[in-house]
């Protein structure tokens, strides 16, 4: 999982970015089924089998309970397949909402690989760029949460142990909670006053800040955002020609197959395959080099004997 | 610089760095550099003198460790390829370039201690400025935390001037100690010299131990300091007294009041064991210490006997009664109560007297009777002048004391306490040990985590070394203790080629005098 | 977290299938629907089915629509004729019974699911609210003014002529009708 995270966090979000509006925004099957399987490839490079197991576990009821969905309260199309209190159920409905579900699952699928690579302190480096003061308070904010949620834990232990909280009453335990939500106001403010004297003690009120980061602009970043924009300038083109223009309802459109259409669906899905091709090359890569060193190794061993 | 909790060190030196200064009147003058510090520069004066206090969570400012290093470089305007160059050293230097693209949260106090120490040197100070940079680590992760300030002066020739009570360590390896009490430095020079300078002073309570005992001798020759020239002094003067032993009896316990059985704990169902197969059996009336590494989980078996985290094998009783019995809040009125080892998590009110009067109103009891449970305890813990303060303004010693005191007011005939001598200076560890054994001759058992050997020794009844889930070794203190070769206390590793059994300072200087009271030939 | 998002989604639906109700009718049942025939006793009304609007308006169709067989030529889905009008028939029932005899795909959402008490025409013939523009929808007219009714409220009486159009401008077809309501006040 390294290969993609590794790139230009800005590329990363230009990438991620046209990936999402695409897949929430051009209703074409070919392109919604385009950005699933990008998704569910890249998804799968990114966690474990054991993972995998239970996201197969919850996605696949999620697509069915999305599918039907949709016929439930839409009742247009011109193939009826039965009459539920006197609204049809057609089959446009029935497909229609099995790609609502599609699109969905990819969208969700693309959220989640975005939250895997696009850490926090990515985030924190583009809006650094923009707003480099709030972007200390996030930073400081970031650190506060989980602070903030042990503290209340011991907290609640403590008074636990003194015989609160232990009441049957729900009022009584409401109450509580909400004084130990006060304490942890005061004992926050407390540890502010602490973290900003540090942070004056080691210059924040100097003038002239730099922002630094870990990142740098590599050729293989220009590289990745000189192609995503093409492809994305190439699709967009597709979708303001029509090309690639689609309808459910009343009766399902038949996909366009002219070589200009092809050639958009094939630039979508070049975008949305682009991370998994990038995770395989470095993993074919990667075994190059390992078996070039053992090669190396026998050959010294060889050589010794 | 040392000296006892509240006598104006940690002022002293954060007046000496202009930004974190207390408000208030200052006359005189604080001299940098030859020139007042208040006419430094702002950027020389962020840049040169570094500054770490003793709370490691509140002095680090950002959520990643790698940023953390390059803030200060980030303030005083440095291009990215410097910041990048001086935060890559910095990491090298200090072993952190494991852990340098985790979140600052996920990191132990003592990585997050050393964590401000390197983000304040990568900003490259000529004089760092330490306040009890230890009293919050474990001995293990305080006694590296100390070797890498010796290798900083040692290598750099960096000044440091540190501020601590916890002199075992740090008192021998500095070249210029200052003692202080009520504002004024009261010695100061080598410290052989202050040693000597100190004998009749209430600051000899916390010097190193070597230094005591010489003190209890008769201070003749030079002052040892380390455990290593405590041995030598030992064997120059007393080798005559060789093979004298403390006396021991062996433990006999009265009925067993708290018990736990082979007890499984885990906190969730991926993550190993942190309590396997615990056994423990503590009597009516003794002072049972729980000794042991950091993170093994001593925290856990505290709070398993009080019934906070339950387990998921074997059972543990209070009072012959299963704690899973004890229905509502029933174990904690006049039975268990915990000190938690951050005490100001027990306060919930803004005076000490109110949270002391909530808990009362809290368990019914009336009012006249409550006015004088408030003052009984007063009176034991010796707090009067704390009642009316906020919990927040409180030193850490004196959190410490209202919070025991709190809990006292449930009547408990068992109290759970967890660390409570982490960041107390010598002098309110005497005072706590003190009201220990108070508590103690009421009747009522305590059971302490503690990381503290010679806190232990001294107020134990019976101490457990805690490993790998369970208690694997279960003694008095002058047998736990010298049968331990590491862990135990400096007096034993002092004494321990001449006597035997002897593990107090006060020990070892009785064995060296002679029945008599007079000092061996 | 998982688990509770499948958990809550069906609890959704399950409830909202029980609301709306079970009853299940195969395509030919639906539209086998009787209409009485026309004796000289019978009450009458005339029904027409107009998108004539449409026509003015063809840019703004949805562009699936744009075909004769959404849109009739002429711009009429059902030519003006003559019904039987059974006692206490509203615009919308008898609307809902020519097109389940004439087979034109039709959709409402209930009297009980609707705010406003009574049932809503959504979309005839394929052509829907908002099928031409985002002020487009079906609105009747009861001899060529629009009642400031629900449709499945208002009662028929007999010579009625009920026409349903639709139209690409709401607010002014309905502006005529606040207006008429004012003059009743």
């Amino acid at each position: 999982m390294k290969a993609f995270s590794s790139m230009h966090p800005f590329v990363l979000m230009i990438y991620f970015l046209s990936v999402l509006i695409t897949a929430m925004f051009i209703n074409n099957p070919i392109i919604q089924f385009s950005a699933l399987f990008g998704g569910i490839a890249f998804c799968g490079m990114l966690t474990t089998a054991k993972q995998k197991l239970s996201d197969i576990a919850f996605y696949i009821p999620l697509l069915i309970l999305i599918s039907i969905t949709n016929p439930l309260f839409s009742h247009n199309g011109e193939t009826p397949l039965f009459f539920m209190n006197g609204n049809a159920v057609t089959l446009e409905a029935i497909v229609y909402g099995v790609f609502i579900a599609v699109m969905v699952i990819g969208v969700m699928l693309w959220c989640k690989c975005y939250s895997l690579i696009m850490t926090s302190d990515k985030f924190l480096y583009l809006f650094g760029r923009v707003l480099p003061k709030p972007a200390i308070v996030m930073s400081t904010a970031l650190r506060y949460i989980p602070m903030l949620k042990r503290q209340s834990a011991k907290v609640k232990k403590a008074q636990k142990a003194m015989g609160f909280y232990t009441s049957e009453s729900y009022f009584d335990r409401l109450r509580f909670s909400l004084r130990v939500y006060s304490v942890l106001i005061g004992w926050s403010m407390e540890n502010a006053v602490e973290t900003a004297k540090a942070m004056n003690a080691r210059g924040f009120k100097l003038k002239n800040h730099t922002s630094y980061s870990n990142y740098k602009f590599k050729t293989v970043d220009f590289l990745l955002l000189a192609l995503n924009i093409a492809l994305i300038i190439f699709v967009f083109w597709g979708v303001g020609s029509g090309a690639v223009a689609f309808s459910y309802y009343p009766q399902i459109t038949h996909i366009d197959t002219s070589a200009f259409s092809l050639a958009v669906y094939s630039a979508y899905l070049i975008l949305v395959f682009i991370p998994f091709f990038i995770e395989i090359q470095e993993r074919i890569k990667w075994n190059c080099y390992r078996s070039k060193i053992s090669a190396l190794h026998t050959q010294r061993m060889k050589k010794e004997q | 610089m040392f000296g006892e909790s509240g006598c104006g060190k940690t002022t002293l030196l954060k007046l000496i760095k202009k930004e974190i200064a207390p408000y208030g009147e200052l006359k005189g003058s604080i001299i940098y550099n030859n020139k007042p510090i208040d006419e430094l520069p702002d950027k020389l004066s962020a840049c040169e003198i570094g500054f770490v206090g003793q709370n490691p969570d509140g002095q680090i400012v950002t959520d990643k460790v790698w940023h953390e290093l390059a803030f200060g470089l980030e303030n005083m305007g440095e291009s990215t390829n410097n910041i990048r160059r001086r935060v890559g050293e910095m990491a090298s230097y200090f072993g952190i370039q494991n852990w340098y693209h985790r979140s600052t949260d996920s990191l132990s106090g003592g990585q997050k201690q050393l964590l401000n120490l390197a983000s304040v040197m990568a900003m490259q100070p000529k004089l760092l400025l330490l306040d009890e940079p230890t009293s919050q680590l474990d001995p293990i992760a305080a006694a590296d935390f100390i070797a890498t300030l010796q290798k900083l002066n040692r290598e750099f020739g960096l000044t440091i001037l540190l501020v601590e009570h916890r002199l075992e360590e740090v008192f021998p390896i500095a070249d210029k100690v200052i003692a202080m009490d009520s504002g004024k430095i009261l010695a100061c020079g080598s410290p052989v010299e202050v040693a000597k300078l100190l004998q009749k002073s209430k600051l000899s309570l916390s010097l190193p131990t070597a230094v005591r005992i010489w003190y209890g001798l008769g201070s003749k020759d030079v002052p040892p300091m380390t455990v290593r020239q405590g041995k030598d002094f030992l064997e120059k003067h007393y080798s005559q007294c060789a093979g004298r032993s403390v006396a021991v009896d062996k433990y006999s316990g009265a009925e067993t009041v708290l018990e736990a059985k082979n007890v499984y704990f885990r906190y969730e169902k991926n993550l190993p064991d942190v309590l396997k197969n615990f056994n423990i059996a503590v009597t009516k009336g003794e002072i049972f210490s729980i000794l042991g590494g950091n993170g093994t989980g001593k925290t856990t078996a505290l709070n398993v006997l009080s019934g906070l985290d339950k387990p998921y094998k074997g059972s543990s009783n209070v009072f012959g009664k299963k704690i899973s019995k004890y229905k509502g809040n029933s174990l904690y009125r006049n039975m268990v109560a915990m000190l938690p080892q951050n005490p100001i998590a027990v306060f919930v009110q803004s005076t000490v007297k109110e949270d002391f009067y909530e808990l009362l109103k809290a368990m019914d009891v009336p009012k006249d009777s409550a006015e004088k449970k408030v003052n009984e305890v007063t009176e034991i813990f010796n707090i009067e002048h704390l009642l009316n303060k906020h919990p927040y303004d409180l030193s850490g010693g004196e959190q410490q004391k209202a919070a025991l005191a709190k809990l006292m007011l449930t009547e408990p005939k068992i109290i759970l306490l967890d660390e409570p001598t982490k960041g107390l200076d010598a002098f309110y560890k005497e005072s706590f040990a003190h009201i220990l054994r108070k508590i103690k001759d009421k009747g009522v058992t305590s059971i302490i985590v503690t990381h503290d050997v010679e806190f232990a020794a001294e107020v134990s009844d019976r101490c457990g070394l805690f490993f790998d889930g369970q208690i694997i070794a279960l003694d008095t203190p002058n047998e736990f203790f010298c049968n331990n070769s590491f862990y135990t206390t400096a007096a034993s590793r002092i004494s321990r080629e001449l006597f035997k059994n002897a593990v107090l300072c006060s020990q070892v200087i009785q064995l060296c005098s002679n029945e008599a009271g007079e000092e061996c030939p | 977290m998982k688990k509770d998002i499948l958990i809550i989604f069906t609890v959704v639906i399950l409830v909202a299938v029980l609301l709306m109700g079970t009853e299940f009718q195969s395509v030919d049942d639906y539209y086998l629907t009787h209409i009485d025939d026309i004796t000289p006793q019978s009450k009458t009304v005339t029904l027409t089915i107009d998108c004539r609007d449409i026509l003015n308006n063809y840019d703004k169709l949805t562009p699936s629509l744009k075909s004769e067989k959404y849109v009739p030529k002429d711009g009429y889905i059902l030519n003006k004729q003559k019904y039987v009008l059974r006692d206490g028939d509203t615009a919308f029932d008898v609307l809902y019974r020519v097109v389940r005899y004439k087979k034109i795909q039709f959709e409402y959402q209930g009297a009980e699911d609707n705010p406003f008490g009574s049932a809503y025409v959504k979309g005839i013939n394929y052509i829907y609210e908002f099928s031409c523009g985002e002020s487009s929808g079906w609105v009747y007219k009861v001899n060529g003014v629009s009642p400031n009714y629900g449709c499945s409220k208002y009662q028929l009486s007999d010579g009625d002529n009920l026409e349903w159009v639709f139209t690409c401008d709401l607010n002014n077809s309905y502006k005529y009708s606040d207006d008429k309501d004012g003059d009743d006040k």
